[in-house]
């Protein structure tokens, strides 16, 4: 058991994200923008983006409890985590992905 | 368009449509709202924490639920879980509902880790139950303490004011029959939303928890419904074991039955008294001292009407069932059969253990649970430790109210104290609600206490207002004539010495005239011999004969006066007369 968990996280390490928007929203549409930028300059090539659109399915937004949009979940690396808001604070969320923030991110 | 022009108003532009209401299948709840809470609209129900304004709206839906009307629930507070199982006490599956589909309960909390950043708004909610609702038919919908997502979340009170007005005009659009909690405000930060709240509520229910007495009374008060008048009173509410009950307004409604037939108190010399009996459906207070046999009174009412098959509750607050089953049998009152028998049911209270709504609840549960013909409270002193007073003034109106609605008769025993008996008489102020009300109480002398009972009210038929005696023997209990001298009220040994002193002074007035007639005879014997000297003799015995005669003959009239007034039978009465032999020597 500890091997196989160990093998595991020597593997690189991939962003999985996934974005809950609802519909074109100013809040949303500036989550998207945001988090694009960001994975593009920190995540290069290591990440997979989801963005889900919580008017066109409620069901995802009921089996992921998503309250508010936009709501960003970060399934890995474990353990997830949730951003909710327009990810205008950036600081916040380079914090919260375990990133370090420097100018070239900002 | 008609030619119903009235006052000059053009006709057409009147319109009255009576608002709808949906139901609350809460008990008294729906009387408090005349009908209902709005259909289609927004009811705002305040309440601190733990006032059971949570209990109230999922009891709204799963209500709704059994009757057809699917519903949802949106809880920012609790998760479903415990929500679920909170339910289960009260027996609500509503697990159940869910798998059915006429229920859906989604948790509106955040995971306490989730890191903000940046602005957001609550549409993905407001989506996920436009779903839920249409794939289910919602009805009725509830959001529970959704001001603690809004403090949660937005600290911008006009991003809160947006986010208002979108749930509003959702809530408007949507058609559900809407329920959302609130606590009271908490602070100038919450005003904001709180005004807010109250402006879109077409209905507004604040609950109330406060402790008066150390005891927690629930008050419930309807502030506000657009488009429809209802009960402003503060009502109290208890959340039983089956959910809310609150206590409706028709306390001084009375719709209550006339009075039935006489029914025997079980003591025949007492329904002479009270000329023929209790009523059926009329309220008889038992009260006295301690100690005065109220307990024992009320008991012999019971074992009355039970050996006739009749049902009664009996609400004992000062003793167990089983030691006043026992301490009855002192007085040869037996009523382990009855209640073995089922005619007889006790309802053991601790007065203290709860509210005083809590206990009217139970006790009407009871009361439509067995259906008693009869009921006694023993003993309504006891209800002031239930939280006072008022609290208990309030519970025996309410008590009494429902009782006499349903054509129960009610029996209640009343502890007074000492001289200000007569003060205490009318019990915690319920006087005008109450048709006989029977006083024993204890006199002194001769060295030895007695007890009187007197009846000193009884509505809807004459009663004698004579003080008796009142005997406990170990064979039941007796009412016998009370001596009234010129002193006052005779009893026991000082009843018995009068009475002997009275047969003594009735039996030397009959001496002295038996005496007067043998004199009489002796001079008219000698008269017939002529001797002419012992006619005036003659005169003046006959003069004083008819002396005594006229005296005894008040005495035996005003005697006859006085017992009349007490109702006894009148006939040759105490003083053990020779009329016989009287009219004999007359001839």
């Amino acid at each position: 058991m500890t091997t196989q968990r160990d093998k595991e996280t020597v593997a690189p390490a991939r962003y999985h994200l996934r974005l809950f928007v609802a519909d074109d929203e100013p809040n949303s549409r500036q989550a998207k923008e945001t988090l694009k930028r960001l994975c593009e300059t920190c995540l290069k090539g290591n990440y997979t983006l989801e963005v889900v659109d919580v008017l066109e399915d409620y069901q995802a937004a009921l089996e992921n409890k998503i309250l508010v949009a936009p709501t960003l979940i970060v399934l890995a690396p474990p353990p997830p985590i949730t951003i909710i808001g327009s990810l205008s604070d950036t600081h916040k969320v380079l914090e919260a992905l375990g990133l370090p923030a420097s100018e070239k991110n900002l | 368009m008609t030619k119903n022009n009235v006052g000059g108003i053009p006709s057409g532009y009147e319109m009255r449509v009576a608002l709808k209401k949906t139901p609350t299948y809460i008990q008294g709840l729906d009387n408090v709202l005349e009908g209902g809470l709005p259909t289609r609209r927004t009811t705002l129900i305040i309440g601190d924490p733990g006032s059971g304004k949570t209990v109230m709206s999922i009891e709204f839906l799963y209500r709704g639920a059994l009757h057809g009307e699917p519903g949802i629930f949106l809880g920012f507070e609790e998760s479903a879980a415990t929500l679920r199982e909170n339910a289960l006490t009260l027996g609500w599956d509503l697990a159940a509902l869910e798998r059915d589909n006429r229920l859906f309960i989604m948790e509106g909390r955040l995971s306490p880790e989730a890191v903000i950043s940046g602005k957001f708004s609550l549409k993905p909610m407001l989506a996920v139950i436009s779903g839920k609702a249409k794939e289910m038919g919602a009805r009725r919908i509830v959001l529970d303490a959704l001001d603690v997502l809004l403090q949660l979340l937005f600290d911008d009170p006009a991003q809160v004011r947006a986010e208002l007005h979108l749930l509003n005009h959702w809530l408007a659009e949507s058609g559900l029959t809407a329920i959302m909690t609130l606590r009271p405000q908490q602070g100038a930060s919450e005003a904001t939303f709180q005004h807010f709240f109250h402006s879109i509520a077409d209905c507004v229910i604040i609950l109330d928890t406060r402790v008066l007495n150390q005891v927690s009374i629930r008050r419930l008060r309807v502030i506000k419904y657009r488009g429809s008048s209802f009960g402003r009173n503060e009502y109290p509410y208890v959340i039983t074991e089956t959910g809310i009950r609150t206590i409706p307004i028709t306390v001084f409604e009375l719709k209550h039955q006339p009075f039935g037939e006489e029914i025997s108190s079980g003591i025949p010399r007492l329904d002479a008294l009270l000329n023929g009996g209790y009523y059926r459906a009329s309220c008889v207070l038992l009260a006295g001292e301690p100690g005065t046999g109220k307990t024992l009174l009320a008991s012999t009412f019971v074992r009355q009407v039970c050996s006739q098959g009749e049902k009664v509750l009996y609400l004992s607050m000062e003793e167990s069932p089983e030691a006043l089953v026992r301490n009855v049998t002192s007085a040869g009152i037996d009523l382990e059969p009855f209640r073995k028998a089922g005619t007889l049911h006790f309802f053991g209270a601790m007065p203290e253990a709860t509210g005083a709504e809590e206990h009217l609840l139970r006790l009407m549960s009871e009361v439509e649970r067995i259906q008693p013909q009869h009921v006694v409270v023993d003993a309504i002193s006891a209800c002031e430790r239930m939280g006072g007073k008022q609290a208990a003034f309030e519970f025996l109106m309410r008590l009494l109210n429902f009782l006499k609605e349903r054509g129960i008769t009610t029996i209640f025993t009343n502890q007074t104290s000492g001289s200000k008996a007569q003060l205490e008489i009318s019990g915690n102020g319920i006087s005008s609600m109450l048709d006989t009300v029977i006083l024993i109480s204890y006199v002194q002398g001769e060295g030895e206490t007695n007890r009187v009972i007197q009846v000193l009210k009884s509505r809807g038929a004459g009663h004698s207002n004579q003080v008796r005696e009142f005997i406990i023997r170990d064979d039941g209990l007796h009412i016998q004539d009370a001596y009234i001298g010129p002193s006052g009220v005779l009893t026991g040994t000082a009843r018995r010495v009068q009475e002997a002193r009275d047969a003594f002074e009735a039996r030397r007035r009959e001496a002295e005239i038996q005496a007067k007639f043998r004199e009489i005879a002796r001079l008219r014997a000698a008269l017939e011999t002529g001797t002419a000297r012992f006619s005036t003799r003659l005169e003046a015995a006959e003069a004083e004969l008819a002396e005594l005669e006229r005296e005894r003959d008040i005495e035996r009239a005003e005697r006859e006066v006085r017992a009349r007034a007490r109702g006894e039978e009148v006939g040759d009465g105490a003083p053990p007369s020779q009329q016989e032999s009287q009219s004999e020597v007359r001839r």
